[in-house]
């Protein structure tokens, strides 16, 4: 299993109550699946994905990523794991304003340390030319549409060859053609054998995936 | 560590890109840091050039490596074994002076002493002046007409003059005096040259008095004039390798033994007058940037004040970057040295920005004494430069550090608004 996570649970404070958002839940990711995490919003969704995405450690309950324990990191090692073993695609695309397309995709690499400027780009070019963007390199994201930095965002989410990819909401800023594309982005994606956790509230986003987990009231349902 | 600086390298490049995106509010970030670095490079330049105008005008009057050996006079105690011996100093002692090793010049003079003078235009009381060849050089006076008094005038004995520039017109009208006769105490002179005083850079001395002189040998003097072969004064100079204090105390033991003990001449160390005014222009210029120093110290921290708040400024409105930054893998170092990079670059550019105008000041500095007459050069000082550029990075590591901090320290998830 790629992830193996086991009663996890999340306990925040927020002023004088404890907040649960998550109640015991266990994931099994296997290599290559496209999974769906999906629920209302205070389901606890977003919760577990920082967790599987290694912003944020478990209170309780274990989580083991690619055959690494890393429910118990600290901030330093946790930054690393995000770095080679997860990739990030957000709704909002997040993209760096000032740097080109090329830079962009490129950036996680340079938190890697010891990858040559050279190469960084080498990589960048390729998974750009891979997901159609090749013309787009030295454009800087506003001259882009939004599908276009969606699919950039890809990019720089697969730059490091994560062991898993994880979207949240990647349609939500889109209007329903650049959506298609996205998805059909990620559909190719798979069927390339990358692993992808997306998290949406979207039925019809949910639906393209192999598995879907429904979320309520921080438990799986 | 070869990779490290590759990165930090490139961080400076982001850091040009981000600063370039905000051109304005850099600019004014920065003032504080480039008014302080401009007036350290401006204040060590104008220290140290003025240090340097006053050394060449101390050096200027020629006394740095001589002593002078004065006559003393008639003493009233002629009764005693002493003063029986008392002979004053005399052409033979500048004889034996010149004979001295390490000795590079020796120099007799006669004091001014006022004599009737009849030239073509005028006849009145003048002050005459008996010199050495090269006297007039070794204090830097000028001919500005005709030639010096030489070698052989003196040897001759010849009764040749030099007037003083401000006297030419008195005395001669607008004839050209060279080649004129003027009589002294009745005795034909030909004029030879004409003088005007040294003209100093910077220190207030007056030497206009050069200009109001006549100058004839010394020897004519001595001879004929004063008689008995006494001379006011001998200014000994060593040579450059020479120890001078050696030169000085065997210089004296010679006087003291040529005249028996008698108290009948004196020493007076012209070199450590010129050490003592260096000193004490050193001082003063010590004072001033020491002053200079506090005002551009206060003004770099004023600065760094100004480049702490842009500083968190800029940390608040990039918080969601930071955040994404740090979920592509970034951690608390990668952030912290983003910032910190950023802040030493806008201020190393303020030190720069600072450097160049504290430059320009010492060019306009040099005009104005321009168009006062003084064409001095004011080097722009390099250690004054070093010291501008370690100020304002030490500021920007100063005042970067806890921003940087602040940076690092984020929650991604907080900081990406709890996506």
């Amino acid at each position: 299993m790629l992830i193996e996570a086991r009663g996890l649970a999340k306990t925040y404070r927020l002023g004088q109550v404890d907040v649960q958002a998550l109640r015991g839940v266990d994931v099994d990711v296997g290599a290559g699946e496209y999974i769906a995490i999906t629920g209302p919003s205070g389901s606890g969704k977003s919760t577990l994905m920082h967790i599987l995405g290694c912003l944020d450690t478990p209170s309780t309950g274990s989580y083991r990523l690619d055959g690494e324990d890393v429910g118990s990191l600290s901030g330093k090692r946790l930054a690393h794991v995000r770095n080679r073993k997860v990739g990030f695609v957000f709704q909002t695309f997040n993209l760096m304003p000032r740097l080109t397309v090329e830079e962009n995709v490129a950036l996680p690499l340079k938190y890697r340390g010891g990858v040559p400027r050279g190469e960084r780009r080498a990589r960048a070019l390729a998974l750009l030319e891979r997901l159609g963007l090749g013309d787009r390199i030295g454009h800087r994201p506003d001259e882009l549409s939004g599908g276009e930095r969606q699919r950039v965002a890809i990019a720089r989410a697969l730059v490091g060859t994560p062991a898993i990819l994880m979207a949240d909401e990647p349609t939500g800023n889109l209007d329903s053609r650049a959506g298609a594309e996205v998805l059909a982005t990620f559909a190719e994606l798979h069927a390339a054998g990358h692993t992808i956790v997306l998290v949406t509230h979207d039925p019809g986003v949910a639906g393209r995936a192999q598995r879907v987990i429904q979320m309520s009231d921080g438990r799986v349902v | 560590m070869r990779e490290w600086w590759k990165e930090t390298l490139e961080l400076v490049g982001d850091a040009v890109r981000e600063i370039r995106g905000h051109k304005l509010r850099s600019l004014l970030t920065l003032s504080g840091i480039v008014f302080g670095a401009a007036s350290v490079v401006s204040m060590t330049s104008l220290a140290a050039g003025m240090k340097q105008l006053v050394y060449d005008d101390l050096m200027a009057m020629g006394f740095s490596r001589s002593f002078v050996a004065y006559d003393r006079g008639p003493r009233s105690d002629v009764r005693t074994a002493a003063g029986l011996r008392h002979r004053g100093l005399r052409v033979a002692d500048i004889e034996a002076l010149r004979a001295m090793p390490g000795v590079e010049t020796v120099h007799g003079r006669n004091f001014p002493r006022e004599y009737v003078v009849n030239a073509p235009a005028d006849r009145r009381r003048i002050r005459i002046e008996g010199v050495d060849a090269g006297y007039l050089e070794l204090r830097n006076f000028r001919i500005v007409g005709g030639r010096s008094i030489r070698p052989l005038d003196v040897e001759n004995r010849s009764r040749v003059a030099v007037v003083g520039s401000e006297l030419v017109r008195e005395l001669f009208g607008n004839a050209p005096p060279v080649g004129q006769t003027i009589t002294v105490d009745g005795v034909r002179f030909l004029v030879i040259g004409i003088v005007a005083p040294i003209q100093f850079d910077i220190i207030p001395a007056d030497f206009s008095f050069v200009a109001r002189r006549i100058y004839i040998p010394y020897s004519y003097l001595t001879r004929y004039a004063q008689g008995g072969g006494r001379v006011d004064q001998a200014l000994v100079t060593a040579t450059p390798e020479a120890n001078f204090a050696e030169v000085l105390r065997h210089g004296e033991l010679l006087l003291r033994q040529r005249h028996g003990g008698a108290d009948d001449f004196e020493i007076d160390n012209e070199a450590a007058d010129v050490l003592s005014d260096l000193a004490m222009a050193d001082n003063i210029l010590g004072g001033w940037n020491a002053v200079m120093f506090t005002i551009a110290g206060v003004t770099l921290i004023v600065g760094g004040i100004g480049l702490f708040s842009v500083l968190l400024i800029s940390v608040r409105e990039r918080v969601r970057e930071i955040g994404v930054r740090k979920a592509l893998g970034a951690d608390d170092n990668d952030i912290r040295r983003l910032f910190l990079v950023e802040s030493l670059t806008l201020a190393f550019l303020g030190a720069v920005l600072g450097i160049g105008g504290g430059a320009g000041l010492t060019v306009v500095t040099e005009l104005i004494g321009r168009q006062f007459g003084k064409p001095f050069a004011i080097p722009v000082s390099i250690p004054g430069v070093v010291l501008a550029v370690i100020f304002a990075l030490a500021v920007g590591l100063l005042f970067g550090w806890y921003p940087a901090r602040r940076a690092a320290k984020l929650d991604p998830i907080e900081a990406m608004g709890g996506v």
